[in-house]
């Protein structure tokens, strides 16, 4: 592959949650809009990424009652992490979920028939089927705006490069540097997605984060699964099962009947 | 569902942070922005499913036509006269089956020519694709012998020959069938939704037997308005009652041996429907009603009795696919079941 896999940052000490991500993403990419529904959670009436919903701001509050100075307010956009193993592009019993030239993963829309396979198929609840569209859809790392040189409109429009967009390799030793000012400073930091426990199964993640705490805070789970680790079981299970049966029928319709 | 809905329904659970936030942060006293969150507001990690009734009724009628089409061929195979009728009823069910499985994997997809999507590439390592073709080689072989089986009747102006027929039974047949009663479990199974994965070495399985057992029922039931022997019968109902036997020991050691991730299928109300109409309903009841032909040496044709064992055992299979498919939305709604990582 001629071009380098190309992908997000996404710093949370860095992020204000103005939510100009959401919106930028949801223009560009003409989403429709989710209504109006009051959460109680925070400043975030969004909850969770969509079908329709590509990038989310979470924003996790910690009140110290004791030592009120320790208290923080996190804020973090959350997204497709398009994984190097990823659930959702291996489940694709079309072919429509592909990994383009920049390595992202991509659902191709025409091609897509909505069986939904995917769904519960990605360890980080990120895809979901648009139900008027009838397809699957999720962040597409602006494939649109990358073809003509473009950066992400999520990137572009992050007023405090909170989230940046560029090769992989490149935005790593960025996540590097700030964590290991971070630690200078004697503030809590680790990157999710890059080599820790979360990489077991899917690798490591195109779209990381630089996270202050642990990653279930965030809503990001700690050990994320790859479904089809679980085939072979499954495989083994029914076969079995259907072997054993067929050995039932052949001794109960066996030509020579037992009540002769 | 949209989102003014979505939200409603999670405010009327428990307002915003869910009973379990609440209960945490009635343990601290800080209001629920205490330090040790478990979860972002107990927001679903995982996006749920959308299968709705047309995949559970896939799932049962699919099973029950990979097993119609199995006891067709064992029952052939075995070549008892009295048989005959069983051999036919199954060869015309198994294709009114895989008929009926296509069109509700069409409708749930909404247009007819998505499912040709799915025949654009072949991936092993993906179990929606193996089990379209599964289906597919699967409802070809059933269309097959439903041919050769309307000739043998003398209602076909014309034999499948036997160069083609042959061939594709002997190298499919099997394999087609096999997948075709298992694949909706694996589908299942290796996703990521806690109940559904941590179930994987039972789930497979416990479908095949309810496939085999609801398979059975349905034959029997169709013996017994088509005035078959009470031979056949018996030997059905002894396949039935290991089949449902097998089943039954499955789910309970699942439920003894799961833990907190098998909750949404075995508790509350979705674990005593599932009690009640699958492990009662659908496989304790019919085996005792058919206890007795089975174990007499005269077996005697009892319409009524057959009938009943039958409705129930199919009724317990719906509930079982539907428990299944169901309790995996759940699941995926349960973001402490998934953090906690049961893997």
């Amino acid at each position: 592959m001629s071009t380098p896999e190309h992908g997000f940052f996404t710093d949370v000490t860095l992020c204000i949650g103005c939510k100009a991500c959401e919106v930028a993403c949801k223009q560009w990419n003409q989403l429709p809009a989710d209504g109006y529904a009051f959460s109680g959670n925070s400043y975030d009436n969004t909850n969770g990424l969509s079908a329709t919903t590509w990038r989310h701001v979470a924003f996790v509050e910690q009140m110290d009652r004791v030592e009120p100075s320790a208290s923080r307010w996190m804020m973090m956009s959350d997204v497709c992490k398009h994984c190097t193993n990823a659930g959702c592009l291996e489940a694709c019993p079309t072919g429509a979920i592909v990994r383009n030239e920049f390595g992202d993963v991509y659902v191709q829309p025409d091609v897509c028939n909505g069986c939904g396979y995917c769904v519960p198929s990605c360890p980080f609840g990120v895809v979901a089927i648009q139900p008027e569209a009838g397809v699957a859809q999720k962040c597409t790392l602006c494939y649109d705006r990358q073809k003509d040189g473009l950066e992400p409109a999520c990137a572009k429009s992050c007023p405090t490069d909170s989230i940046t967009f560029g090769p992989v390799e490149e935005l790593r030793a960025l996540a590097e540097a700030r964590v290991a000012k971070l630690h200078a400073e004697g503030r809590e930091a680790h990157l999710y997605g890059v080599d820790g426990p979360e990489t077991r199964d899917v690798g490591a993640l195109n779209a990381f984060f630089l996270i202050p705490d642990r990653p279930e805070v965030f809503n990001l789970p700690p050990k994320p699964v790859l479904p089809s680790k679980f085939q072979r079981a499954a495989y083994t299970s029914g076969l079995l099962g259907a072997l054993a049966l067929t050995a039932v029928g052949l001794a109960v319709f066996r030509p020579k009947p037992w009540s002769a | 569902m949209d989102a003014t809905e979505k939200h409603g329904a999670q405010f009327a659970a428990g307002g915003a942070y869910g009973p379990d936030a609440v209960a945490d942060s009635m343990q601290r006293g800080d209001g629920g922005f205490g330090r040790d969150q478990q979860t972002y507001y107990d927001h679903p990690v995982l996006q749920k499913p959308h299968w709705k009734w047309e995949v559970v009724t896939y799932f049962f009628i699919g099973g029950m036509a990979a097993a119609s089409s199995a006891l067709a061929a064992l029952a052939a195979s075995g070549g008892d006269p009295d048989d005959a009728l069983l051999v036919r009823n199954a060869r015309y069910s198994a294709l009114a089956g895989a008929l009926a499985s296509g069109a509700l994997l069409v409708k749930d997809l909404g247009r007819p020519e998505r499912f040709l999507n799915m025949l654009r590439i072949v991936k092993l390592k993906s179990p929606m694709s193996v089990g379209v073709y599964a289906l597919s080689v699967f409802s070809m072989n059933a269309g097959v012998r439903a041919l050769e089986q309307l000739h043998a009747d003398g209602h076909a102006p014309f034999a499948v020959p036997g160069w083609l027929a042959k061939p594709l039974r002997v190298t499919t047949g099997a394999p087609a069938t096999a997948l075709m009663a298992c694949y909706t479990g694996v589908l299942v199974s290796a996703t990521a939704i806690p109940v559904w994965f941590t179930g994987r070495r039972h789930i497979p399985a416990i479908f095949v037997c309810s496939a085999v057992s609801t398979g059975a029922a349905l034959q029997n039931a169709l013996l017994v308005l088509t005035g078959g022997s009470a031979r056949t019968a018996k030997k059905l109902a002894i396949v039935e009652l290991i089949a449902s036997c097998a089943e039954a020991v499955l789910l309970l050691h699942w439920r003894l041996s799961a833990g907190e991730s098998a909750k949404p299928l075995f508790r509350g109300a979705r674990g005593r429907r599932l009690e009640r109409f699958t492990l009662v309903g659908g496989l304790a009841l019919p085996a005792l009603l058919l206890l007795p032909s089975v174990l007499s040496r005269r077996p005697r044709h009892d319409r009524l009795l057959g009938l009943t064992a039958a409705v129930a055992a199919l009724f317990g299979g719906y509930v079982l696919r539907e428990s299944i498919v169901h309790a995996g939305r759940d699941s995926a709604d349960d973001a402490r079941a998934y953090l906690r990582h049961p893997e």
